[in-house]
């Protein structure tokens, strides 16, 4: 379990996390909910190990991640598909998965290469292209691919759906959904639009302006018509 | 037509140096996005310790391999002490800071060794090979520089293709957030990147000494020629400053076989502004601008 314990993150005056707790059990999908500037891209950058906190901590498992450095923390077990499909475009598909856990040993990737084939048959047809030939939804596979590489056992996904056709958004999300509970994994979704987090989430949190507004089953919030007005816009 | 291709055939062994330092310069740009002026200081640095080192053992390759050595060490030392504290400004400030290490390196050297030409002892035949009854303009010494040249080259594209090393490498260069995300050390990949291209430096200027003679600022011209090569191979490209290196070390040669020597880096110099002019990117880059 990913625990989050009263968080705060300063961008010089700027407060863009307040205290922020938050529990990410195994085997389920958190969604984290928000309008632009909620602070979803802070929380996210701040667990994988890019943006230091004020304040608060983070861990998984009971191991402290707060602290520890970006390529640190994703040997701990935690990693972020940053927002905007976030591969390295000059480099091949196979090698963009390659270049995921890089230090475990040779026959842990190569089991997790499969499996990671398996799930998206695409890349594999993909895997001597380079990775600016493949289409925004091949590129955002190739990304959690990537990801999967490093044998989380935290996922954390920033805006996986951002520019993308719905249909594609749903068959990634629903990829996701399985993930969590077939590996087993805790995963932290942050999305902006939240009709597409709340479908698959379990449970989820609203931030408002750096700070956690509501928490609670993904299915209580939806159907919380004030807190939708206010916060979520629809 | 005998004299133009012996022009050409001439200008090899230089070529093949000055693909060298122009390989020591797409090195660090991969690894840093940071030109590296200070380079050829570096590579003069270490081909005056190979020198010490070569008139205390009487081995050429002793001193070689202690050139190596010194060149590794002396690139990680201008990373950290000069480009860690400068890394917060743009890439501009790095790039004037390495021509502060260039000046620094060449006020030490002078003060260490004295600001005089020295002879750098020559290990191999340096007369023309005679062979199927004519003179071939190149020696025995011009054949080891180009065997070196493709060893490092061929080493090289290996360990950036082959290795996980070369992949964190190339993926740190692209998108180090990424790589890091990834799990990649990016700090001391940079420094591996920094390392190398001490390396590739210092192998150059063990090779280019014994034909010029080494001061402090011998290795001036070099620079001149291998940046131009370097960029107009693309600066991402090992393949393009090696090919380029050694186009320009055979223009350069028929350039002096036909007027005078001291036209070379005015032709260089025309030819990286053409470069620029038409196709700024390089022969071997791809994508993205990018500004010198």
């Amino acid at each position: 379990m990913l625990s989050i314990t009263d968080l705060s993150v300063h961008y010089g005056p700027v407060q863009a996390l307040s205290h922020v707790s938050l529990d990410v059990p195994r085997g389920e999908v958190t969604a984290v909910i928000g309008a632009n500037g909620a602070g979803k891209s802070t929380l996210m950058r701040t667990l994988a190990g890019l943006v230091k906190p004020e304040s608060g901590s983070a861990s998984l498992d009971g191991k402290v991640l707060t602290g520890h450095r970006a390529e640190d923390v994703v040997r701990m077990g935690v990693a972020l598909v940053p927002e905007g499909r976030s591969t390295v475009p000059e480099l091949t598909v196979e090698e963009n998965l390659r270049l995921g856990g890089l230090w475990r040993s040779k026959a842990d990737r190569a089991a997790t290469h499969a499996e990671v084939f398996d799930m998206f048959p695409v890349l594999g047809d993909r895997r001597k292209l380079r990775a600016d030939t493949l289409s925004g939804g091949e590129r955002q596979q190739l990304a959690i691919g990537r990801a999967l590489m490093c044998d989380p056992q935290c996922l954390l996904l920033d805006e996986p759906s951002l520019g993308l056709a719905p249909l594609i958004v749903t068959q990634i999300l629903e990829l996701v959904k399985r993930l969590a509970s077939e590996v087993n994994i805790a995963v932290l979704l942050v999305e902006q639009n939240a009709v597409t987090a709340l479908r698959v989430a379990h449970t989820a949190v609203v931030l408002n302006l750096g700070q956690v507004v509501m928490s609670g089953t993904a299915s209580d919030i939806a159907s919380h018509e004030e807190l939708r007005h206010a916060y979520l816009g629809y | 037509m005998t004299q133009f291709l012996d022009y050409v055939l001439g200008g090899i062994g230089s070529g093949a140096i000055i693909a060298l330092m122009a390989l020591a310069l797409v090195l660090t740009w991969r690894a840093t996005r940071v030109v590296n002026f200070a380079q050829v200081g570096q590579a003069m640095f270490t081909t005056f310790i190979a020198l010490s080192i070569q008139t205390l053992t009487g081995s050429w390759f002793i001193a070689l391999i202690g050139a190596i050595v010194a060149g590794a060490i002396l690139g990680v030392i201008v990373q950290y002490l000069v480009l860690r504290p400068v890394k917060r400004m743009d890439t501009s400030g790095a790039i004037i800071a390495t021509f502060g290490v260039l000046i620094a390196l060449q006020a030490a050297a002078g003060m260490i060794w004295g600001g005089d030409s020295q002879a750098y002892p020559q290990p191999f035949s340096n007369t023309a090979i005679s062979l199927f009854g004519r003179e071939w303009p190149l020696s025995v010494y011009d054949l080891v520089v180009i065997g070196f040249a493709g060893v490092l080259v061929v080493g090289l594209t290996l360990l950036f293709t082959r290795t996980s090393l070369g992949l964190s490498m190339r993926a740190t260069a692209f998108n180090p957030e990424v790589a890091r995300l990834s799990g990649v050390r990016v700090g001391r990949t940079l420094t591996i990147g920094w390392a190398l291209a001490g390396v590739v430096g210092a192998v150059a200027g063990v090779l280019v000494a014994p034909t010029s003679a080494i001061s402090p600022n011998s290795f001036d011209i070099l620079l001149v020629f291998a940046f131009t090569a370097a960029v107009i191979g693309g600066l991402d490209s090992l393949i393009g400053a090696v090919a380029l290196g050694i186009g320009t070390g055979l223009i350069l040669s028929v350039v002096s076989g036909y007027s005078d020597s001291s036209n070379a880096p005015v032709v260089a110099l025309v030819l990286l502004a053409l470069n620029l002019a038409i196709k700024p990117e390089g022969i071997f880059g791809h994508n993205s601008a990018r500004s010198v």
